[in-house]
């Protein structure tokens, strides 16, 4: 039973790369996220070193340690280690969320999910290739996004400032535990919904209770009000990772053959 | 043995539509048992109840001794099912969707392609094996689909109209193999439409549905007998006097009559109880100085039963 399982894993991956409108976005929204934003923040604070007034009072609420390296430095620290955590997550969020909607609800548009159902797999079985898929999907593409962002912008620190700058804890507390737990919910809140949803636009509009909390956090950086820590993203990994166990557990129960049919 | 058994099962959507009404049926393996009614009459959702894609609101059926509504994946296992709404992946190949599907019913990769290799033959697609299904045509997407159906080689087969949009040659090459798959490889056919004359052509039994409910059931013969017991003796004839017609009980055929319109040769037709009454009838009709250029014998096609059933007509034969 595990070869079919792997089937409809690797069935689904190709149904997101052989289609252009779903392959795209995933594609370019992280090019957008941590190539074009960082390597702006980064141009920016190279061609603009002095103009650091407005910054002042960010770089005294930042722990002591930050603020001992030089002002270039301790921004970009600040960048790398505090603001793009925040941005890094609409990545996990939207490609289980592309994902999620085409396994689920594009299946259901296409006719192609009653073809499925006819297959020896139980009703558990197929859902959970199809969360395994949306999950692996969203891990993958993260983890590709953290080592591309990574390449990029210590190139582009080093060429440019003549050193590099370490990543904090925050980035694998970040990819190992909050984006899968993100990845989770989002792919969760899809399926919960894909019995109702008759169209792919219809479904992945739930993503956008995940992004609002996610703005809220963005803005918290800006304003120095709620600044991302090793704490601060256990706190909330933990938080996600319960929401995701609660929402996966009363999934599969919701559904039948002649709900997700109709 | 019976391979599909439907006891008193209704089923009743949510909004209280009554699709399916105490239905009870059996089929024998190795039959091809035609489900035949219009459009809505509840023949779709038979066989949903049949594969476990609906739950019954009341009764029960097995296929191959399994409840579909409590182990659907096993029935699934056993059977074949092609719908309308059962359609395969547009941005795979013909040939890709068959092992992809072939995987899921546990063949091996290599096993699964000479599987759809030798399918797509049969059922002439081979040539297209390497293109996209976006690229088929409906006629080949309904054939992919029996394809897809056929390769786990199983004991029950469902189809749901299943040569609606085929063209005539690709239709008879579909019922030439279902027909080997009844004959040849027992399987049996539970075969769903509302084309009479098609289902006339290829099934052993009949089930007449309207409305969810059973109107009649049984061989061609047991529905003939059910509806009207009598044959229709069609007499195309010249110089036969008004005496002799109205003597044997004559009527003008008013389907031929227009085919004779201008010649001296009239279509008349009277029924008979048995076959055995024939010669007599004739041999009164040459004798009586009538010129007989043509006698058939009309038995109530199922077209005919099917209106009487439903309409409460006469036979219209």
């Amino acid at each position: 039973m595990k070869t079919a399982i792997y089937a409809v894993i690797r069935k689904d991956f190709k149904s997101v790369t052989d289609n252009r409108q779903l392959f795209l976005p995933i594609l370019l929204v992280p090019v957008i996220l941590i190539v074009i934003i960082p390597t702006i923040f980064v141009l920016t604070i190279y061609f603009v070193p002095e103009e650091m007034g407005d910054l002042e009072t960010l770089l005294s609420m930042l722990p002591e340690s930050a603020g001992n390296a030089g002002i270039q430095h301790t921004i970009l620290r600040v960048i790398l280690n505090n603001l793009l955590p925040v941005f890094f997550l609409i990545i996990p969020i939207m490609t289980s969320s592309v994902m999620a909607a085409s396994s689920f609800v594009g299946e259901k548009e296409k006719y192609t999910l009653e073809t499925l159902l006819y297959c020896p797999l139980s009703l558990g079985q197929i859902f959970y290739a199809k969360i395994m898929a949306s999950f692996l999907m969203s891990m993958l593409v993260s983890l590709l996004s953290f080592a591309a962002m990574i390449l990029v912008m210590e190139t582009e620190i080093a060429v440019m400032f003549g050193s590099i700058i370490l990543p904090s804890l925050s980035w694998p507390v970040l990819l190992l535990l909050l984006s899968p737990s993100v990845s989770l919910i989002a792919i969760t809140l899809i399926v919960r919904g894909s019995a109702k949803a008759q169209s792919m636009e219809e479904s992945q509009q739930k993503a956008v209770f995940l992004i609002l909390p996610l703005m809220l956090l963005i803005v918290g950086q800006f304003a120095g009000i709620l600044l991302v820590s090793v704490w601060l993203l256990l706190v909330l990994s933990a938080i996600c990772a319960f929401a995701a166990w609660i929402l996966i557990r009363g999934c599969r129960n919701r559904f039948t053959c002649e709900s997700l049919l109709q | 043995m019976r391979s599909v058994i439907m006891n008193r099962i209704t089923k009743i959507y949510p909004g209280g539509n009554r699709a399916v009404s105490r239905l009870s049926l059996s089929l024998n393996q190795g039959e091809v048992f035609g489900f035949l009614g219009p459009n809505g009459a509840g023949k779709t959702t038979t066989v949903k109840l049949l594969t476990g894609m609906l739950s019954p609101s009341d009764g029960n059926c097995e296929v191959m001794g399994i409840d579909p509504s409590k182990e659907p994946e096993k029935v699934h296992a056993l059977s074949g099912v092609v719908t309308e709404h059962a359609r395969m992946y547009d941005h795979l190949t013909g040939m890709e969707n068959l092992i992809f599907y072939g995987s899921l019913f546990g063949l091996g990769k290599e096993e699964a392609r000479q599987r759809a290799e030798n399918l797509l033959k049969r059922l002439a697609l081979n040539e297209a094996e390497n293109q996209r299904l976006s690229a088929y045509s409906t006629g080949m997407r309904q054939r992919l689909s029996l394809a897809r159906a056929l390769l786990h080689r199983p004991r029950v087969l469902f189809l749901d109209e299943p040569t609606s949009g085929l063209d005539p040659e690709s239709a008879q090459n579909v019922n030439r193999l279902i027909r080997d798959l009844a004959v040849k490889e027992n399987v049996t056919i539970f075969l769903c439409t509302h084309q009479l004359r098609y289902a006339q052509e290829i099934c052993t039994r009949y089930g007449l549905i309207e409305e969810g409910r059973l109107l009649a059931a049984g061989t061609l013969d047991e529905l003939r007998r059910s509806v009207s017991p009598r044959i229709t003796v069609r007499v195309k004839a010249a110089g036969i006097s008004s005496d002799l017609i109205s003597l044997l009980h004559l009527r003008k055929s008013e389907r031929e009559d227009r085919e004779a319109a201008g010649s001296r040769e009239i279509c008349l037709e009277t029924e008979v109880s048995s076959e055995k009454e024939i010669p007599d009838l004739v041999r009164r009709i040459v004798s009586g100085g009538g010129d007989i250029y043509h006698v058939s014998a009309c038995l109530p096609s199922l077209e005919d039963i099917y209106f009487t059933l439903t309409a409460g007509k006469e036979v219209r034969s």
